[in-house]
């Protein structure tokens, strides 16, 4: 038959009569203890050999024990002491011998608990004698421990038992297992056993030939770490961009997309929002310095837009009663939100018409200049939607958002009455987080004014929300520092780290 | 989102709720979208709510509209006012500034609290009605203390007159508010701090505005007061006057006053704006009207209501409705001359809604069939950026702003010319003319980047604690200036990568290109160039289906070690679009 070499050095060294030590075997066969305590279970499983285990006491000086060992028992030291005294002749002060003897506390205690029970002397008020007819050289206890400190076994167990009370040896119990060979393992061996070729790796050659048939494949420890991998993966905001953007068209969104940089007419202007607008001020927004104006804008549209300004939409309609140049709306600047796309798109400018019913989207960066903290960067993504139909109402644009963020896990919105230059009626929604259970501000979204869709030539109502997509983020995975995930300061520990959104 | 500081104790007694428990208003003010803030150290609430309602920012504004919520008062109130004995002329003003209006408010009784409320009141409609006094500034002054010039019998019943006019900046002198000296106007800016904190506002004023009365110049609008008309305590009568630039606005931010005024009991009486070719009386307290049909509501609100429903519903919110017509049931609203942002029906089915409760409504999912899909530069991003992770790339995501160091110098090129500094090379990749932001806030962020291969090296720059290799890739954002565009500016997605490892070379990167290309199925040349950001010689054109849309090689040296890279780095950068 054939095993693996190991095994067949094991089978050849075991013995019928006598079973044979693991730790014997082991250095017959010059292969590690624990190879051989493999090749022996294995062995066993074939039926080859018997595996007996016996337990055996093993006896270990302490620290303190190899200390007395070297120096001799404290008692020991004393009664040689009280020797070179002349206590065997009369008592000495007891003083003067353990000055000599070298003894210091806490061994003069043990010592002297020990000299009179061991019949080197007696104490008496403070005189020691010593009894010249005792010999250390035949103290068990001294014996055991030199024994013990030179390697030896030791038989008596009084002297064991005496020293293990004294802390000088630890006793402990382990296994100790030896090999037999069955009479299968006998008959085996007789008809001759042969050592199969161990395999590392599986060899294209190996395959070819054939040679793998024979082969034996050495054991892998399966359950050790292997190397690191760092493994090419998707941007997490990235992944959650998809997701969004998934969940969008599957509710019949189509997307959006149109110019980062863009005049401020539609970034503000087709929005309804007043020229003198707080927002519209320099320190909010990123103004273009090259290039500073838009060439062309559609005249009909700025006259409708300008118009809208000024008097309002309607039989009764109010403007602001703010300035309104067209010079102002020319101005580039970095968009502050992805409603300017969906100006463009209302608009038809972004080259289609959209009729109703129709639903769009985007997924893009905008660009604020806001205060830098760790849910804020001058860059964000921001979730922009919108609904066009007839007559749409508050319960339809409730109905939808609470359907879209149940796609997030998001239930139970509430719906905030909020201001907003360009939607009417308009609402913050606010979501309970999913682990914290807090209740957190998920997006601002209205229906929007006759003032901004009129000019824009849309007849019908649109709806349309929009929320940044860090935040929805950060409520989902509960990751909480959007800077160590976006821009040059990205830590890639974290970015490898960070569990896949799905 | 304006914040302003409540007296509970005064909110209960204007309410006449005085039996409302500090958390029972807090309740009731969130039903009306005022979210309590906190408190201050004296104890007041802090109050924030939406830049629409303005009527609100003071705690009589606040009360009202509690007592509308509570359903203790409905439909519009407006004050009695007794006829005008005072008479504002108007000669000579700055055309920067033409209009100015007012009222005389009689039989005031402010103890501190009373006091400070209506100064802070003057301060939050200057904050925002107001545009920072630029639009609309409000002056009040005692007026015990002024005295009007005399106004003939033949103009009308007698009285008197203070006169609204412009003045050069140093063409006569007053004793401004917390100040003891006679300064000029022109002085004021320069020496007082009021004036130095408003003097931005008068930059383009040849004239400054100046408001007179019979012993001379009292107001320096819309800067400072003068010190002999202060309001205090002992006040019991008083002036109120706001100029500015646009008539509706003033008149409206008078009323807002007049109102929280009239609310502490005090009476308000007109007074007579003269301009040279017109005159008003005022203040404006004339109801404003909006014709709101019916259908409207119920399809904006998407419910059914009776009309006598949709009355009540308006008289709670502080409007009259009047149903009107017979087959298209309409009703005309009224609007109190406080409410400064009612434009549109829509804001009338607004307030509406929130008097029935919004959160009252069922929501429904509209029953609109759409089909949804996604642009295909977007798509094709993804699916480039899918292919990148298949090629072992981590997908990074960068700041579309940059600066010019960063984008250029650190990469050893320089705008437009794509020379590098010490005048080598031809053009190159990345070295297009930015678009640039006016007036930077951070000198990191002062150009859109043109290409997104620096962003990459700046990872790898402040990532060289990590474990390498570092292979990366982004797709994103880049732009320059270029005048055949819509904007001026040319904005594509750029697809850039690096491979920074202790053996990365160019063919690596070469490799993974050219993987990339094949799964797009087009085909890639890589003739060689010359760029100051990569070694020479090892650095080519990316030219994909015949067009030249990048650079490949192996970044310079000096680029890797002026970031603090330790190991090579190989990289390119081209135009997502040749990928279609």
């Amino acid at each position: 038959m054939k095993l693996p070499p190991q095994q067949v050095a094991v089978l050849e060294a075991a013995s019928a009569d006598e079973p044979r030590r693991i730790a014997d075997l082991a250095a017959a066969i010059e292969r590690p203890p624990e190879t051989v305590t493999g090749a022996a279970f294995e062995l066993e499983d074939a039926g080859l050999v018997d595996v007996i285990e016996e337990t055996e006491e093993e006896v270990e000086l302490t620290e303190e024990g190899r200390e007395y060992a070297e120096a001799g028992l404290p008692e020991v030291r004393l009664y040689e002491a009280a020797l070179d005294a002349g206590a065997d002749d009369e008592p000495v002060s007891m003083g003067e011998v353990i000055g000599a003897s070298g003894l210091e506390n806490p061994q003069v205690d043990i010592a002297l608990s020990n000299y009179a029970r061991k019949g080197y002397g007696s104490i008496d008020s403070g005189d020691l004698s010593a009894d010249p007819d005792a010999d250390p050289s035949e103290d068990a206890e001294a014996v055991a421990l030199e024994t013990l400190a030179e390697g030896g076994t030791v038989e008596d167990d009084d002297a064991l038992d005496q020293l293990a009370r004294r802390d000088l040896v630890a006793v402990r119990e382990r296994t100790v297992r030896s090999v037999l060979l069955t009479e299968a393992g006998v008959t085996e061996l007789m008809a001759g056993v042969e050592a199969a070729e161990e395999v590392g790796q599986l060899t294209p050659d190996m395959l070819a030939s054939g040679e793998w048939r024979d082969a034996e494949f050495a054991d892998y420890n399966v359950e050790a770490d292997a190397g690191e991998y760092t493994p090419g993966k998707t941007h997490v905001l990235r992944q959650a961009s998809e997701r969004v953007k998934e969940v969008l068209v599957g509710m019949g969104f189509q997307e959006m997309e149109g110019p980062h940089v863009d005049a401020d007419f539609y970034i503000n202007d087709c929005l309804f929002m007043p020229q003198d607008h707080p927002a519209r001020n320099h320190w909010d927004r990123f103004a273009l310095e090259q290039p500073e104006k838009i060439d062309e804008l559609p005249e009909d549209l700025v006259e409708r837009v300008e118009r809208a300004h000024r008097e309002g939409v309607g039989p009764d309609g109010d403007g602001y009663h703010s300035p309104w140049d067209e010079d102002f709306a020319r101005a580039l600047a970095l968009r502050g939100h992805t409603t300017s796309l969906t100006a463009r798109y209302l608009s038809g400018v972004a080259g289609e018409d959209v009729e109703a019913p129709a639903r769009y989207f985007s997924v893009e960066k905008a660009y604020r200049n806001d205060t830098l903290d760790a849910t804020h960067l001058l860059e964000f993504f921001q979730i922009e939607g919108w609904v066009m139909a007839e007559d749409l109402s508050v319960r339809d644009l409730m109905g939808t958002f609470q359907e879209f963020y149940s796609q997030f896990g998001i239930t139970d919105i509430e719906f905030k009455p909020t201001y907003n230059p360009y939607t009417e009626p308009s609402f913050e929604l606010f979501g309970r987080h999913p682990e914290t259970g807090e209740l957190i501000e998920i997006g601002n979204s209205g229906i929007f004014r006759p003032e901004m869709l009129e000019p824009l030539g849309v007849e019908a109502d649109v709806m349309a929300w929009g929320l940044a997509l860090e935040r929805l983020l950060m409520l989902v995975t509960g990751f909480e520092d959007i800077r160590d995930v976006h821009g040059t300061l990205c830590d890639l520990d974290f970015l490898r780290d960070a569990e896949v959104v799905y | 989102m304006p914040v302003v500081d409540i007296d509970p104790d005064e909110l209960r007694t204007l309410t006449g709720h005085t039996e409302k428990s500090d958390d029972e208003l807090k309740d009731d003010l969130f039903g009306l979208g005022i979210e309590y803030e906190g408190e201050t150290d004296d104890g007041e609430f802090k109050l924030e709510f939406e830049a629409d309602r303005l009527d609100r920012l003071s705690v009589e504004g606040i009360a009202r509209s509690l007592r509308y919520h509570y359903g203790d008062t409905r439909g519009v109130y407006v004050p009695d006012t007794n006829s005008a004995e005072w008479t504002i002329n108007v000669e000579d003003v700055p055309d920067e500034r033409p209009c100015v209006t007012g009222a005389v408010v009689r039989g005031v009784d402010l103890d501190e609290d009373a006091l400070d409320s209506l100064i802070q009141l003057q301060e939050k409609l200057h904050a925002t009605m107001g545009r920072k006094r630029a639009k609309g500034a409000i002056g009040i002054h005692d007026l015990a203390m002024l005295k009007g010039e005399s106004i003939s019998e033949e103009d009308g019943p007698a009285g008197r007159s203070i006169t609204y006019t412009g003045i050069e900046p140093d063409g006569d002198t007053f004793v401004p508010l917390d100040d003891d000296a006679e300064r000029t106007p022109a002085e004021v800016l320069t020496e007082h701090p009021t004036g130095e904190q408003y003097a931005d506002l008068l930059e383009n004023y040849d004239r400054y505005p100046a408001i007179y009365d019979d012993i001379g110049m009292f107001s320096f609008p819309p800067v400072i007061n003068g010190r002999r008309t202060e309001v205090s305590t002992d006040s019991r009568e008083l002036f109120v006057e706001l100029t500015g630039t646009d008539q509706w606005t003033i008149d409206r931010m008078c009323a807002i006053i007049c109102y929280a005024l009239d609310a502490r009991g005090a009476t308000v009486e007109d007074v007579n704006v003269e301009y040279a070719d017109t005159e008003l009386v005022r203040p404006d307290f004339e109801v404003q009207t909006k014709q709101v049909p019916h259908e409207r509501v119920e399809t904006l609100l998407g419910i059914d209501l009776e009309p006598d429903e949709v009355v009540d519903l308006a008289e709670r919110a502080g409007l009259d409705a009047e149903p009107e017509g017979g087959d298209e049931l309409t009703y005309e609203v009224e609007i109190p001359p406080y409410r400064v942002d009612v434009l549109h029906p829509v804001d009338v089915v607004d307030d509406i809604g929130r008097a029935y409760g919004f959160n009252n409504l069922v929501p429904r999912y509209p029953d609109v069939g759409t089909i949804g899909g996604r642009t295909e530069t977007s798509r094709l991003e993804a699916a480039a950026r899918e292919t990148l992770v298949g090629l072992g790339f981590e997908d990074l995501l960068n700041f579309n702003m940059t600066n010019e160091v960063d984008n250029f110098e650190r990469m050893r090129i320089a705008p437009d010319t794509g020379q590098s500094p010490d005048g080598s090379g031809d053009t190159a990749v990345g070295a297009a003319e930015p678009a640039t932001i006016d007036e930077p806030y951070s000198e990191d962020f002062t150009i859109l980047r043109t290409w997104a291969l620096p962003s990459l090296v700046s990872v790898l720059e402040n990532n060289t604690h990590r474990s390498y290799p570092q292979d990366l890739a982004e797709i994103g954002f880049a732009a320059h200036v270029d005048d055949a565009t819509e904007t001026g500016v040319a904005e594509r997605r750029t697809v850039a990568a690096v491979l920074a490892r202790h053996d990365a070379s160019y063919e690596d990167a070469k490799a993974r290109l050219a993987a990339l290309c094949e799964e797009f199925h087009v085909d890639l040349e890589t003739p060689a160039t010359e760029h100051p950001s990569f070694i020479d010689g090892r650095a080519a054109s990316v030219v994909i289906d015949g067009e030249d849309v990048g650079v490949i090689g192996e970044v310079h040296p000096a680029v890797v070690v002026d970031h603090d890279v330790e190991v090579p780095v190989a990289g390119f950068e081209f135009a997502l679009d040749a990928l279609r």
